[in-house]
């Protein structure tokens, strides 16, 4: 009676692993192939097909405050960097140019990588086509969040791809890299607000309050302020422009 | 720009900062017996020099794309509205804040036409949304609006608890710090397991699951729980903590590395206090066996690249500055004042281009922040005492010099809460006898350009009467203003010059003196 008990508890526990191995193959995103036995998984090729245009074109945008053609902007070493906080006047604080500040860098950042994310889509399916599949998509669209430690990108192209009698379906893919980019996008949010309120921010509270945060600030000789925010971990930086109160020489007549 | 002035001093050669001596000489015949004694006729300018101003409008969208400028007109953007009012009077650009009510953040002096084009909602004032109350993220407080504390709580799997009632941030902050803290254990597929938090966050329940039960300062690793959690040797550094913790094997958050104490059942027990633990009135930066980090000492819990630890991939790294550029060593956070141009700063006579600075010492790293060009910013510095020796703060401070030449009395030229000025005994500008209030700190001016340089300058300009009496049988004696006929009255009226701002013979930041000899005197 007690053998018969144990039989069938070891057949219920063995059904649980099959169902669980079944469960992991069905909804995980991947795709076996047949073919040479080798595998594309579409998340870890898209990862691997966008990430270096990604974090160049993060990058290069994160040193002109996030505008690829701004207007409004100061030139220095060659760079435009945007004004996020500006007054012609003397004796006067700034009048907010960007609000909103990660959401426009998100924008401006889906738009700038699109070219390459629909190529990438089109890579992948031909890797699919290759090994014998019929893939099919959907309208190409993407979207890109920057949060807390990370950048999200989303391919929101619906795909199919058929095999035999065999279908499967894709809403889209989530492609997630490390990043400590929205950070320092919400420290410049405080900063621009400390411009626009009292015409100056006081850069080593932020750093003392976040050691890994390193802000330099470079003023010039008409008034404006350039800041440069690095993470010194990640070296991720972002860099603004602000004039703000500006006291003129002399007595500014 | 130190190298444009330095420039344009030489190039120029001082020209408009030049003051002007006069010295006029009378003769007087023996039956005048009289002399007349004018001393001190100093010409103004104070700078009523009638520039041409353009006038200015609002403009909704300048030519160089900048949104709500009171700009010359010609400046407006074409297709741009305009008034000729201030901004601020205007409906298009009128500041308020701008409202994210994704991000649950607020800025302010945002003109509505800007706020509205990024999506943002505008009210020209505070909005209800935009006030602030204390969130409590597990152990961590802050002091946020209410969007943003359900953000921030969503992102990191935490339940919202927000409290409006709090209105100060230290309020907020001494919320959690007496937060009780242990071991919360829960059975979660079919395995009894645990994970080290807050009483609430446990009675808020772990994953999904229901609520677990709470074991007040014991840690997940504690053998009397029962729970699949044990001791490892590894460590990590936690969010908003200084020390380097030990990890057990569910990835909870144990006590403080300890070498010595890495197979202690003791220690894998019961929560142990910073004091509790290894060199806790140390640093410990750089240490192998101690993961105490102190912030206010200078280190903190990073990936160690230089150092081996025992245990783990974190060692305590030290954050100070050793060396820097003034010779001495400074703490992390602290900052001081540098002014090593040519020259002297403070005492009514700086270089030509010359520029406070403030250093800042950050990571190990020193960083330069230069206070305003023009010496329109100085730079202060005090010190203050802590329980680990004296720790210095600077700021650029607005150079508060413009109406110094105005004040006649001593009083009113040293009242420090007003002004930054110098009281000059023995010589005089405009009105005031006795002295001459001049800035402490010379500002700099744009003298290659404009009239203003010429009437700041000016104020030095001096005219001296010396009589002279001939005498019966010739040659001449001198009678009054004798003083001025004196190197010294010469080097006073240099002096005064020079204490205006760029005015007089000076040199520039790096010590180059100008073409120039940056003052005039006739005689005659």
């Amino acid at each position: 009676m007690v053998n018969e008990k144990g039989q069938v508890a070891i057949f219920v526990i063995v059904a649980v692993i099959i169902v669980a191995i079944l469960l992991v193959i069905l909804l995980y995103p991947r795709l076996p192939l047949s073919r040479q036995g080798v595998e594309v998984q579409p998340i870890s090729y898209l990862r691997s097909c966008i990430e270096p245009d990604l974090r160049a074109n993060i990058a290069e945008l994160a040193n002109t405050g996030g505008y690829e053609n701004p207007e409004g902007y100061l030139e220095y070493n060659g760079d435009k960097i945007k004004y996020f906080c500006y007054t012609a006047e003397y004796y006067k604080t700034c009048v907010v140019q960007q609000p909103l500040i990660k959401e426009h860098f998100e924008e401006e950042i889906s738009r700038i990588i699109k070219v390459n994310l629909d190529n990438c889509m089109q890579n992948l399916k031909k890797e699919y086509e290759k090994r014998g599949y019929d893939v099919s998509f959907g309208n190409a669209n993407n979207k890109v969040s920057i949060n807390p430690g990370n950048v999200l990108v989303s391919f929101l192209t619906p795909m199919t791809i058929k095999k035999d009698s065999s279908t499967k379906s894709f809403d889209g893919f989530d492609v997630e890299f490390r990043s400590e980019m929205y950070d320092l996008l919400l420290t410049s949010v405080s900063i621009v607000d400390y411009e626009a309120t009292y015409g100056d921010s006081e850069t080593t509270l932020y750093m003392k309050y976040n050691p890994e945060l390193k802000v330099d600030k470079i003023k010039l000789n008409e008034g404006s302020k350039i800041y440069r925010l690095t993470n010194t971990v990640t070296n991720e930086n972002f860099t603004f422009a602000s004039r703000s109160l500006v006291w003129p020489p002399g007595y500014g007549l | 720009m130190r190298t444009l002035l330095s420039l344009q001093g030489a190039l120029y050669g001082l020209r408009d900062m030049d003051c002007n001596m006069k010295i006029k000489i009378k003769n007087v015949n023996l039956s005048a017996l009289m002399f007349v004694m004018i001393l001190g006729l100093i010409i103004f300018n104070s700078g009523s020099a009638s520039a041409a101003v353009n006038a200015t409008v609002c403009c909704e969208k300048t030519t160089s794309g900048l949104y709500c400028q009171n700009v010359p007109s010609q400046e407006c953007s074409a297709g741009a509205r305009q008034v000729p009012t201030a901004c601020e009077s205007t409906s298009f650009c009128k500041p308020g804040v701008c409202y994210n009510s994704g991000q649950g953040t607020c800025l302010d002096n945002t003109p509505e036409i800007v706020c509205n084009a990024n999506n943002g909602v505008w009210s020209a004032t505070s909005p209800a949304q935009c006030d602030l109350g204390c969130c409590i993220l597990g152990d961590q407080a802050a002091f946020v609006t209410l969007t943003r504390c359900k953000y921030l709580s969503s992102n990191l799997g935490l339940q919202t608890n927000y409290n409006r009632g709090i209105k100060d941030e230290l309020q907020c902050v001494l919320q959690v710090q007496n937060q009780d803290k242990g071991a919360c254990v829960f059975d979660f597929e079919f395995q009894r397991t645990c994970k080290f938090t807050t009483r609430e966050q446990c009675g808020f329940g772990l994953n999904g699951t229901k609520k677990g039960e709470f074991f007040k300062d014991k840690l997940c690793s504690a053998p009397e729980l029962g729970t699949n959690c044990g001791k490892t040797k590894k460590t990590a550094c936690l969010p908003g903590k200084d020390e380097i913790y030990f990890v057990d094997t569910c990835g909870n958050p144990a006590n403080i590395y300890d070498a010595g104490k890495a197979n202690d059942e003791e220690y894998w027990t019961n929560v142990k206090t910073k004091d509790e633990s290894c060199n806790p009135t140390l640093g410990n930066a750089n240490s192998k066996n101690c993961g105490n980090c102190n912030y206010l000492q200078g280190s903190i819990c990073r990936a160690a690249s230089d150092t081996n630890p025992t245990y783990g991939d974190y060692v305590c790294e030290d954050l100070n500055c050793k060396k820097t550029a003034d010779g001495n060593s400074y703490k992390h956070g602290e900052s001081w004042c540098i002014y090593n141009d040519a020259g002297e700063s403070g005492v009514g006579n700086n270089a030509v281009g010359s520029r406070f600075y403030k250093h800042i010492c950050i990571n190990g790293e020193e960083v330069l922040e230069q206070c305003d060009d023009f010496r329109q910013q100085e730079c202060i510095q005090d010190s203050i005492q802590t329980s680990v020796g004296k720790f210095s703060q600077a700021a650029c401070r607005v150079n508060r010099w413009r109406d110094c030449t105005a004040q006649t009395e001593q009083l009113d030229c040293e009242n420090t809460d007003r002004r930054d000025c110098l009281w000059k005994p023995g010589v005089s500008i405009g009105n005031s006898s006795g002295g001459a209030c001049v800035p402490k700190n010379t500002p700099g001016l744009k003298f290659w350009e404009g009239e203003e340089t010429k009437a700041i300058c000016a104020q030095g300009n001096a005219q001296c009467l010396v009589t002279f009496k001939k005498g019966l049988f010739g040659g001449e004696t001198c009678k009054s203003g004798c003083d001025c006929l004196t190197p010294d009255w010469e080097k006073q009226r240099i002096d005064v010059c020079n204490s205006l701002g760029d005015c007089g013979p000076k040199i520039n930041w790096v010590g180059d003196k100008g073409y120039k000899e940056g003052f005039s005197k006739t005689v005659g």
